[in-house]
């Protein structure tokens, strides 16, 4: 396999992929089911934005925002069985069950545990123990823009941890759990080894006041950008969605069974901050995981970050095994 | 015939009828993680014709499988996501004759049904957890709230590009809303709500998949089975 070359690397060198907004599949059917997969995607955000813009008081609440969010998920689970994007990427029962138990730990001891070592928590410690006060003048702005600004500080950092679990071998332990799902589909994004997930939901929005109803509508915007990342929906994406916002086509890249292809990519919400740092690739990939998309248990997928760093300190500074021993190359 | 380098031992295998040994208190709850069918085969199959058919169900990644006499017992290990019989771990099929034509008889067992029967019961014991931290932890997470409360009652302005389009401006609490709230505590963040949720979604999903897998794995080895 000879793959294509995007800027000095080559991509899909291993397992086949396909690079360039040209050579990705439209969506295929009649004008209604074309017009819907190609206006669903701005549709939803710019309705958001509405709703969180002017919803009265008395509705913009964090309760009215996990309702949305929950029938939001059924609608898209719903659009997954009307056009998926893979056949190979079908939700079954299993793979249902698995992602919801990742959605539940989440919701439940993920939660418990964040409630005492959490970011937000940390830096509220912080800044009462050295008697600071939060960077107030973030509620002054317009709302809009602290949305924004919520947003882009938690995905510049989220990037770099990103990027950092990539290059890192402790941090990549943790992270490579997630890589080892085999398709995506609406909860996938959920998957992963706790440690993981507790890492890559570190950030340093703590620090900034702002108003409850511009941290609704960052949410509302994360939500109806960052959940396509995971997603079997084929969509014509607008060219300018696509520019700046990650795609399941970047993130399916991200996950491809081509190394090089999962060095990119990054950014959860805004690819335009993989674009900034060269870390971008426009295309798509159809075949995902790790170890030639070897599907790990839940069992191994909570162990396999220990059991594997075990095995690699006892490479390196265990007593050497003359009769397994296998000469590098 | 054996498929991969590994086989199982049949000995091991627990029979498809119940025993009337130790093991036979065994089947009033092995239904919830055992999968058991009964198929009759087309006219003139015996079992090397009905096994040739059902081969491609057992020539997928991580399935071992070991098939003699009227017999075909198979294991799986990290089955890929999209294989047909990728909730089963062990199993076994036999071919049996009977006075109206040869019968097959399957009986699979599935890690993943159990699993998703005893989730319920472990999201439950998150909730109990949830709510033993949080009266542990009650004292000092009123005295957070508190702190948190009154940052909240201060009244912001929007911004005046805001006030143009109309937003709506924040509000201070009502004064009784305020003392009910303060009442509540700390009680949101170490509610046991969701845990129950995804308990009762996990029964759900049980009942879903003990009776969707059972039709699907039928049907499909009746229409491989019928099959040209």
């Amino acid at each position: 396999m000879n793959g294509v070359r995007v800027g000095n690397r080559i991509i899909g060198a291993d397992s086949p992929v396909t690079i360039g907004w040209e050579n990705v599949p439209k969506v295929e059917g009649g004008p209604f089911k074309r017009l819907f997969f190609t206006w669903f995607q701005p549709a939803v955000l710019f309705s958001m934005i509405l709703f969180w813009y002017y919803a009265p008081n008395s509705i913009a609440k964090a309760s009215t925002a996990i309702g949305i969010g929950i029938a939001f998920r059924a609608l898209l689970l719903a659009l997954e069985w009307v056009n998926p994007r893979f056949k190979s990427w079908e939700l079954t029962w299993k793979e249902c069950v698995t992602d919801l138990f990742y959605v539940g730990l989440g919701y439940t001891i993920l939660n418990l545990v964040d409630n005492f070592i959490g970011s937000d928590v940390l830096i509220e410690n912080l800044l009462s123990s050295f008697d600071w006060d939060k960077f107030a003048w973030f509620t002054g702005l317009p709302l809009l823009v602290q949305a924004f600004l919520i947003l882009f500080i938690f995905d510049f950092g989220q990037y770099w941890m990103h990027r950092g679990m990539h290059n890192w071998y402790p941090l990549w332990l943790t992270h490579s759990v997630h890589h080892y799902i085999t398709q995506l589909n609406i909860n996938k994004g959920a998957v992963g080894n706790p440690v993981e997930l507790f890492l890559i939901g570190l950030g340093i929005g703590g620090l900034f006041d702002f108003l409850p109803r511009a941290a609704l509508l960052a949410g509302a915007i994360g939500m109806s950008i960052g959940v396509y990342q995971h997603i079997n929906v084929r969509f014509n994406t607008p060219a300018w969605w696509r520019f700046l916002f990650n795609t399941t086509e970047h993130h399916s890249l991200h996950h491809s069974l081509d190394f090089e292809a999962t060095r990119s990519n990054y950014a959860s919400n805004f690819i335009f901050i993989d674009r900034m740092f060269g870390t971008c690739v426009d295309g798509e990939a159809e075949l995902l995981g790790m170890e030639g998309g070897r599907r790990m248990s839940i069992r191994e997928q909570m162990t396999y970050p220990f059991t594997e760093g075990w095995k690699t300190m006892k490479e390196k500074f265990g007593k050497a095994d003359d009769t397994h021993a296998v000469p590098a190359e | 015939m054996t498929g991969m380098t590994q086989s199982m031992p049949g000995g091991d295998l627990p029979g498809m009828a119940p025993h009337a040994d130790g093991r036979s208190w065994m089947r009033l709850i092995d239904w919830i993680w055992t999968v058991r069918g009964e198929l009759p085969l087309p006219a003139g199959q015996d079992a090397d014709k009905a096994f040739a058919k059902l081969e491609p169900f057992f020539r997928e990644p991580g399935t071992s499988f070991d098939q003699a006499e009227g017999r075909l017992t198979f294991t799986k290990k990290d089955p890929l996501a999209q294989d047909k019989m990728s909730i089963y771990d062990r199993g076994e099929l036999r071919v049996e004759s009977q006075p109206g034509g040869g019968v097959l008889r399957y009986w699979m067992t599935s890690k993943s049904l159990l699993f998703c029967f005893l989730a319920p019961l472990l999201f439950v014991a998150f909730g109990q957890i949830i709510v033993g931290v949080g009266i542990l932890a009650k004292p000092d997470a009123e005295q957070a709230d508190k702190k948190k409360k009154e940052e909240k009652d201060k009244v912001r302005e929007l911004h005046w590009i805001d006030q143009m389009l109309g937003a709506p401006a924040p509000e201070k609490p009502k004064k009784d809303e305020k003392d009910k709230k303060k009442d509540e505590g700390g009680k949101d963040r170490f509610s046991p709500t969701s845990a129950y949720v995804f308990a009762g979604l996990f029964a759900l999903l049980y009942v879903i998949g003990r009776i969707l897998e059972d039709r699907l794995i039928s049907r499909r080895f009746l229409r491989s089975l019928s099959g040209g």
